[in-house]
This record gives structure tokens, C-alpha cells and sequence, in this order.
């Protein structure tokens, strides 16, 4: 049985080509409009909307993915476990120098009444949304505009920067991770202080770009926020080198980083409220 | 009129699994496209009229929901669903070897087309990487899925007829 056709081909023809113009100059205006005009108002609109539907997917799937994850986690293998172990006993060697450096820290700031920086004011969120598509690492937080939330607020984990406020409404705030392409984070080497800049990328690989030839990278070495831009505080915790190279023909090592914080699968997380962010968001936001 | 409507449902019913479900289902990096492949099923079923219409629609509201540019899921289903339209006319109803084939073609292309304005808009990245890491995983994932959601939706939205696409699968 073949199913009727319901339509004139030619009508069809002028239908795609008036609503291909349309697109066009929807996505002209989109780059061209302010963060105020009215595609960006409707997109505003859409994620208030969309917020209590990924709240509700949150919570729905919640105990499948904990069933999931506890699943997972049965599947250590003993080499796992071993370097789990070894893991273990090089952190608490590093604790314990940390710990003394911590000490060192303090009397510093005490000294030079560095106590001042640590003004920041943050408030507590739950991560209430995922990515909706492949192509972007942004997550939806329940903590809006009511809670002091604005657009350009840094975003950190227990474990370290996950990212970036880029759209806030009166209950819920999107965040743009580290991860996504459209992030640049400004950060440095903690070991030596070259700095340079933390970008994401389509695949999901972090780097750490414009970090000169000369400068000695290896794994391991600890990335940390720059302050340069005054976007993100100085010292906040971005993650780790994996790999660095360099290729004759780049002016700038190739610096792979594992982000400190499971950008993904956390459930908590909190905003600093009290820096003053720039409008620096990119991506046409 | 009593087309349009089951038309409509089937756009906010995939609007609604894109921003609550659809995040969960992913799989590494892959987040399945539901409002793809439902101005595919439409376009397949309704012709390249409805399906560039429901594309549009779709487009916009996949481009809403997340925070890339607005504009090019808009102007990759509105085309998809011209082309996936086209091939109406050849969908036997009892068949689904050539709706799948359909399906699995028209996500590939969307998924590449897409990339690839994301790549002239300097929001992309390098090709190939991009290739294998997002296009190919998410044709197949979406063809996967669409195993399940085809057949329904094409029922649902052609209740009028006696659609029995997929009886024939065993």
C-alpha cells in the first residue's frame, strides 16, 4: 500500500525556501542583537520553561543512575584497586606537605592582611539540568536571580572550577563547564606561573593554550586560576596536566588537562556571588 | 485540522523528551536528537510541505533550549525535513527497511550539516575529530532510536490509516 501524497511538490519547493530565508535571518539577527533583543528574550523565556522539566528528569532518573553508578563501581579490577591504593598513600604524603604549606600560607596572609581577598560570598545550588544536546557542556542550576545569581558568575565543585554562569532566571541559572568549546577560562602552571588560557573544545578535550615553548611542562603539574580578567578569582582549582608537547610549526605547546572536578556527574555545587563579573561570555551570549 | 493536531503533540512530546529525558539517556558524549527524529517520522509521513514546517518549528526550539547559536538546527531540520519529505511518496506502509534506511541517512546528514555551520560560524571544531567523536556516534545512537520511535509515531500520526509499518520486521 503506498500512502497518498497529501501535497503539490512545487507549493512544498516555495514552503523550504521562505522558511530557509527566515532561518538565515534569524541566525543574523541572533549574532547581531544584543544579550536584550528579543531571540535572546525568547531563549530566556524557553530555558524558565524548560527548567522545571529538567528538574523533574533529574529527579526521575535519579535512582536508576545511582543503581547505574553502584553497578559500575562493582566492575573494579584488582589493578584498579592496586593503583587505587597507591594513589591513596601518595595523597596522604602530599596532604601532609600541603599541610605545611597551608600553615606557611596563613601566617603570609596574616602578615600582609591578604584575609581581605577572601571576601568572596557564595551560594549553594543543585545541579537540576544536563547538556540537552551533544554539541554544548552547559548545565542548569536551581539558583536564579532571587538568590543573587547574575550572568558571569564563576561556578566551582568540591573539587575544584567547573565554570561559568551565562543565563540566569528568577529560579535557575545556566552554567557554561570548562569543557564546552565556548569556555576560556584565564589560568596558570602553579609550579612555575606560566600562564595561559584553559579552553574546552567540540570533543570535550581541555587545554591549556598560549603557554610558550620554553616553559617546562610536564604531567601532573597542578592548573590554577590566573585572575587575569578578573573573571574567575585567583587560586581557584582548574585540574591537572596529562600530556604537553610541542609540534615544530606551533608557537605555543600542546597542553592536554584532566578538569579537578567530575564535571558531569556532580549534583552539587556552588556560585560566587561575590565577585563582580564582566561580561565576558562569548558564543554570542 | 485532525492532522495538524497529532502533528503538534508529536513536536512538544519531543520537545519535552529533548530537555527532561534526553540527558539522561546519553551515552559518553552523545545526547540522542528526539526532535530530529520526529521531523524525520513526520516529514516521512506527511510529505516535504509538513516536514520542512515541523523542521522549522523543531529547529527553533532545539536552538532554544540550549545556548550555541539560534539558527543552525533551524535551518538543518527545516532542510531535512524538505529532503526526508521528498522520499514520501516511496514509503510503502508495510515496509521498514527503507524508512530506516531514510531515517538513518537523513541523521547522518543532519549531524554532519550541523557540524559543519557550527565549523563556517568558527563554534566548531577540527573536522574529522568532530566526525567521529559527535556526527557518527550520534547518527547511530539516533538510528538506534529511532528502531523504537518510528513505528509509533508514524502510527500514531497516521491513525486514520491502516499503517502497519514494522509487522513485517520478524
Amino acid at each position: 500500500m503506498k500512502l497518498p501524497h497529501p501535497e503539490n511538490p512545487s507549493n512544498a519547493l516555495g514552503v523550504v525556501i521562505v522558511l530557509v530565508v527566515a532561518s538565515l535571518v534569524i541566525t543574523t539577527v541572533w549574532y547581531r542583537e544584543g544579550d536584550l533583543g528579543p531571540i535572546h528574550k525568547l531563549r530566556a523565556g524557553t530555558h524558565a520553561v524548560a527548567a522545571p522539566l529538567q528538574a523533574t528528569g533529574e529527579f526521575v532518573t535519579r535512582p536508576v543512575r545511582g543503581v547505574l553508578a553502584w553497578a559500575s563501581d562493582l566492575g573494579v579490577s584488582r589493578s584498579q584497586l592496586a593503583a587505587l591504593k597507591k594513589q591513596n598513600t601518595e595523597l596522604r604524603s602530599r596532604v601532609a606537605s600541603l599541610e605545611e604549606a597551608r600553615q606557611e600560607n596563613e601566617r603570609l596572609r596574616a602578615l600582609f592582611g591578604f584575609v581581605q581577598t577572601a571576601k568572596l560570598e557564595a551560594v549553594g545550588a543543585r545541579v537540576i539540568g544536563r547538556p540537552t544536546n551533544s554539541w554544548e557542556r552547559v548545565i542548569t542550576i536551581d539558583r536564579g536571580s532571587a538568590d543573587g545569581v547574575r550572568v558571569g558568575m564563576p561556578v566551582l565543585a568540591t573539587e575544584g572550577l567547573l565554570g561559568q554562569t551565562i543565563s540566569v532566571t528568577n529560579h535557575s541559572a545556566r552554567v557554561r563547564l570548562i569543557t564546552d568549546a565556548r569556555s576560556g577560562v584565564a589560568a596558570m602552571i602553579q609550579s612555575n606561573r606560566a600562564e595561559g588560557v584553559v579552553k574546552g573544545s567540540i570533543e570535550g578535550q581541555v587545554t591549556l593554550a598560549f603557554v610558550s615553548r620554553e616553559t617546562t611542562v610536564k604531567a601532573g603539574d597542578v592548573i590554577i586560576t590566573s585572575g587575569m580578567g578578573g573573571v574567575y578569582p585567583k587560586g581557584l582549582l582548574v585540574g591537572e596536566v596529562t600530556a604537553a608537547s610541542q609540534t615544530p610549526s606551533s608557537l605555543f605547546q600542546d597542553i592536554k588537562i584532566a578538569p579537578a572536578a567530575d564535571l558531569l556527574g556532580l549534583e552539587e555545587v556552588v556560585v560566587l556571588t561575590g565577585t563582580a563579573p564582566p561580561t565576558q561570555i562569548g558564543g554570542g551570549e | 485540522m485532525n492532522r495538524i493536531l497529532p502533528t503538534i503533540a508529536a513536536v512538544l512530546a519531543g520537545a519535552v523528551l529533548q530537555a527532561g529525558l534526553a540527558p539522561y539517556l546519553s551515552m559518553g558524549r552523545v545526547v540522542p536528537n528526539f526532535l530530529l527524529l520526529v521531523v524525520v517520522t513526520i516529514a516521512l509521513v506527511e510529505g516535504p510541505g509538513p516536514g520542512a514546517t515541523v523542521g522549522f518549528s523543531a529547529g527553533l526550539i532545539f536552538d532554544l533550549l540550549g545556548s550555541g547559536p539560534v539558527g543552525p538546527m533551524l535551518l538543518v531540520l527545516t532542510i531535512t525535513g524538505f529532503l526526508t519529505g521528498l522520499m514520501h511518496e516511496n514509503m510503502f506502509a508495510e515496509g521498514w527497511l527503507l524508512p530506516l534506511t531514510v531515517l538513518a541517512i537523513a541523521t547522518l546528514s543532519a549531524e554532519v550539516a550541523y557540524g559543519l555551520i557550527l565549523l563556517l560560524l568558527g563554534d566548531g571544531g577540527p573536522f574529522w575529530s568532530t566526525f567521529f567523536t559527535k556526527m557518527l556516534p550520534g547518527a547511530v545512537y539516533n538510528s538506534a532510536l529511532a528502531l523504537l520511535v518510528y513505528p509509533w509515531l508514524a502510527h500514531f500520526l497516521r491513525q486514520e490509516r491502516s499503517i502497519t509499518t514494522f509487522r513485517r520486521l520478524g
